[in-house]
């Protein structure tokens, strides 16, 4: 047992945070650091993975022979860890982190030498399609149907919660091919180009005033049989394997260090009745707890991506990544906006530069709300908190 | 970084596999509360047998010199079978004190007798009303006299202390800086042990001393030095009790995970309730996160004292708030039986109380770490 991290990686802690802080514009990082709202800063994000492609380190996650960079899962981790401290934009995670490995471990030569190329070089955005109106948790029951015609698939239906939708080139779905099976064995994955006729985006107006989740109208759209991945039948288990294979990622544990280390700055420069908010013990213990919940994330993220041994399935320990890192983001978004107190109740419209700083309203306020708002939705997707609960009473428990 | 145990590590929870199973539950447990010392000295004896009272002294003394990882790993075994035996106390609190102050004849030989299993000793430190943190309220005095040292004043809580032949006992040297650590045998003229039990079956005293002349090779560490080595050694000690806590949490988890499955009402397994459920997830999640934070306090266990004092609190926060949540939900899912003495559960809930409660209770760490996130 060594619980040290390893010396080495220490000065590739360095070197990525040199590279990052030579290669990242800084009007990029500060529009990051004081967006408002997401949409807003799409065209930062495309520029920032071409940036990343032409150092080589776009996709490190992925196999070599694919663009990857050969790190190690620590490595990777590092990698992560310092974008996010460092205020660098989001991955388009669509296609860097759900549909890229399962093309390059699922699909054709000619699906890969054809897709892969788009997502490492940043020229795409890609939407997922999973969830229906009415197939969430349950989502096996989902109905939007592809029927093949000839060498086309000709899709029905309607999907929801397609985050960015409006924005994305391509998408990839969920659909279903044979109905006279058990639902999960008549699902495929199927990549659709979103300007084809008969797709339709709607943007869904949120409670923190962004339109970032969308649903999306499919009317006899015609998609090329070529584009389902692998084989028809099989996309439950693709899906499956994409959510497992973002096992660790589910825990958001850069995201929250950044977050917290904001929450932090809110309680040092906020005060109260002539008491700064970081003095009230109230908070103190508050910030304590979320710090001390935060190290114990990040050391069970460690425990997976070094395969720890334990008498229960690694599974079991996604789920416990996935339930924590999500609760922390609401604790940590929640905790900078009661640091806001009152301040935290203005309005901000959705625009890629916030109104400019005052002593009353420095640049920590604009952007908060709307982000602790729309963090409620991470004990929802991707399985809900209640979804992983059963999963961990089924695997931990055999129940 | 590498979560696998060494050969060294799989032998020693082997060992304790096997005598452990063979000494524990329910019958051993209620066997030991009622004995007079709250666990068995041929238990002791096997644990010197074993290796385990070696563990982390130094092999000049005798010892197997172990790292603080392979005490932690064998007291999450000890953790789990709920054991009684002052290991913390004798092994970790006063093997570090003892090897600290090496430099002293005495305190080699000390620390060969204890991992012979000759030798108990306890550590009688903590004073009514002082902080369990900083450690440094110590109003109890030694007076230097005739070459030696004269010790008054009165400790509480002095865990193990009963069945201990020697205590280290804190005292302010009049007219010094800081404090000295002594070793005091236990029937030393002038020293009054009021023993008595903790809801674990441990055993504490409060200890009264008057006018007790001790040679000057009594002072095991003086000035202020020994504060820091105090500290550690607490420190260490904490490590060890929070080892012990995760492995009584993932005991009582897996014990609620049978009982579920065993237990009808409404004429199903109360297991296939969501209800039920949702309720062993959590505690698992606890549970899980806890034994992630003893590492951390682990990976920082030799930093300099601020930090590993930081890692340590925080350490204490998420295993404090997990011993909570198992132990509580532990006796609910257990409905009345939960409230018997005669089902495991309720044992592990008084064990996780005194666990989280020793060396700074939750609100004192909270407290704590708090003003370091945010200094």
């Amino acid at each position: 047992m060594e619980l040290r991290l390893d010396p080495e990686l220490e000065s590739f802690r360095q070197e990525i945070r040199t590279f990052i802080n030579d290669v990242l514009p800084p009007e990029i990082k500060e529009r990051q650091r004081t967006k408002v709202l997401n949409n807003a800063t799409v065209p930062d994000q495309n520029e920032w993975m071409r940036i990343l492609y032409r150092h080589g380190r776009s996709v490190p996650h992925w196999p070599v022979e694919f663009g990857g960079c050969g790190w190690s899962p620590m490595q990777i981790f590092i990698f992560s860890e310092e974008l996010y401290a460092a205020d660098a934009p989001e991955f388009d995670w669509g296609g860097t982190h759900m549909l890229g490995p399962v093309l390059y471990t699922y699909g054709s030569d000619e699906l890969q030498d054809r897709f892969l190329p788009m997502i490492r070089e940043g020229a795409t955005n890609w939407a997922q399609g999973f969830s229906e109106p009415g197939s969430g948790s349950d989502l096996a029951s989902l109905r939007t149907s592809a029927e093949l015609v000839g060498d086309k698939y000709i899709v029905n239906g309607q999907k929801i919660w397609t985050s960015g939708a409006s924005h994305c080139d391509w998408g990839f779905f969920l659909v279903r091919t044979d109905k006279t099976v058990k639902p999960q064995l008549g699902i495929s994955f199927l990549i659709v180009k979103m300007d084809s006729p008969g797709v339709t985006v709607r943007q869904i107006p949120q409670i923190n005033g962004d339109t970032h989740l969308c649903e999306v109208f499919l009317d006899n759209v015609e998609v090329p049989a070529g584009q389902l991945i692998g084989e028809p039948g099989m996309g439950w288990t693709y899906a499956k394997f994409l959510l497992e294979h973002e096992r660790t990622t589910s825990s958001f544990i850069y995201w929250s260090k950044r977050e917290l280390d904001r929450a932090k700055e809110i309680a040092r420069g906020e005060s109260r009745g002539g008491r700064r908010v970081a003095d009230d013990p109230a908070f103190r213990a508050r910030f304590a707890r979320a710090e001390a919940d935060l190290l114990a994330l990040e050391w069970s993220v460690l425990r997976v991506l070094a395969h720890e041994e334990t008498d229960t399935p690694e599974a079991a320990a996604a789920s416990v990544l996935k339930i924590r890192g999500s609760e922390l983001q609401q604790e940590i978004t929640m905790l900078q906006v009661d640091a806001l107190g009152e301040k935290a109740l203005r309005f901000y419209e959705a625009s890629p530069v916030a109104p400019p700083p005052s002593e009353a309203w420095p640049d920590y306020v604009p952007g908060r709300t709307a982000v602790a708002l729309i963090a409620r939705a991470a004990t929802i997707y991707g399985g809900t908190k209640q979804v992983q609960k059963n999963i961990l009473a089924k695997l931990a428990f055999g129940l | 970084m590498d979560f696998a145990k060494s050969d060294i590590q799989t032998m020693l929870l082997d060992s304790a596999e096997r005598l452990l199973s063979d000494s524990s539950g329910v019958e051993y447990w209620r066997e030991q509360h009622r004995s007079p010392l709250g666990f068995a000295e041929v238990r002791w004896a096997q644990f010197a047998e074993l290796g385990w009272l070696a563990l982390p002294v130094p092999e000049e003394a005798g010892g197997l010199s172990g790292t603080i990882e392979d005490v932690a790993l064998l007291n999450i075994a000890l953790g789990q079978a709920l054991a009684t035996e002052p290991y913390v106390s004798t092994v970790v609190l006063a093997g570090h004190i003892l090897e600290q102050s090496a430099g002293e004849a005495g305190a080699m030989e000390a620390l060969g007798s204890i991992a012979a299993g000759t030798l108990r000793i306890a550590l009688a430190h903590q004073e009514n009303g002082a902080d369990p943190l900083s450690l440094d309220g110590v109003a109890m005095t030694a007076r230097a006299r005739g070459g030696g040292f004269v010790l008054d004043g009165g400790k509480i809580m002095a865990l193990d202390a009963p069945s201990a032949n020697q205590l280290i006992v804190s005292a302010r040297i009049e007219g010094e800086e800081g404090i000295g650590l002594f070793l005091v045998p236990s029937g030393h003229d002038g020293v009054a042990v009021t023993a008595y039990p903790l809801l674990d079956s441990t055993r504490a005293a409060d200890i009264a001393f008057n006018g007790v002349a001790l040679p000057a090779d009594a002072l095991l560490v003086g000035g202020n030095h020994a504060l820091a080595v105090l500290r550690e050694a607490v420190d260490r000690a904490s490590i060890a009790f929070m080892a012990q806590a995760v492995g009584a949490m993932e005991a009582a988890v897996k014990i609620c995970g049978s009982y579920v499955q065993e237990r009808k009402q409404f004429g199903v397994v109360i297991g296939s309730f969501q209800a039920i459920q949702h309720i062993l997830a959590d505690m698992f999640v606890a549970a899980h996160q806890a034994r992630s934070m003893l590492y951390h306090a682990l990976a920082n266990a030799d930093q300099p004292e601020a930090r590993r004092a930081a890692a340590l609190s925080a350490a204490r926060i998420v295993i404090g708030d997990a011993s909570q949540l198992v132990s509580r939900n532990g006796i609910q899912v257990h409905g009345g039986y939960g409230l018997t003495d005669e089902y495991a559960i309720g044992h592990y809930f008084r064990r996780l109380m005194c666990l989280e409660k020793h060396f700074g209770d939750l609100a004192a760490h909270l407290e704590r770490f708090g003003g370091s996130v945010l200094a």
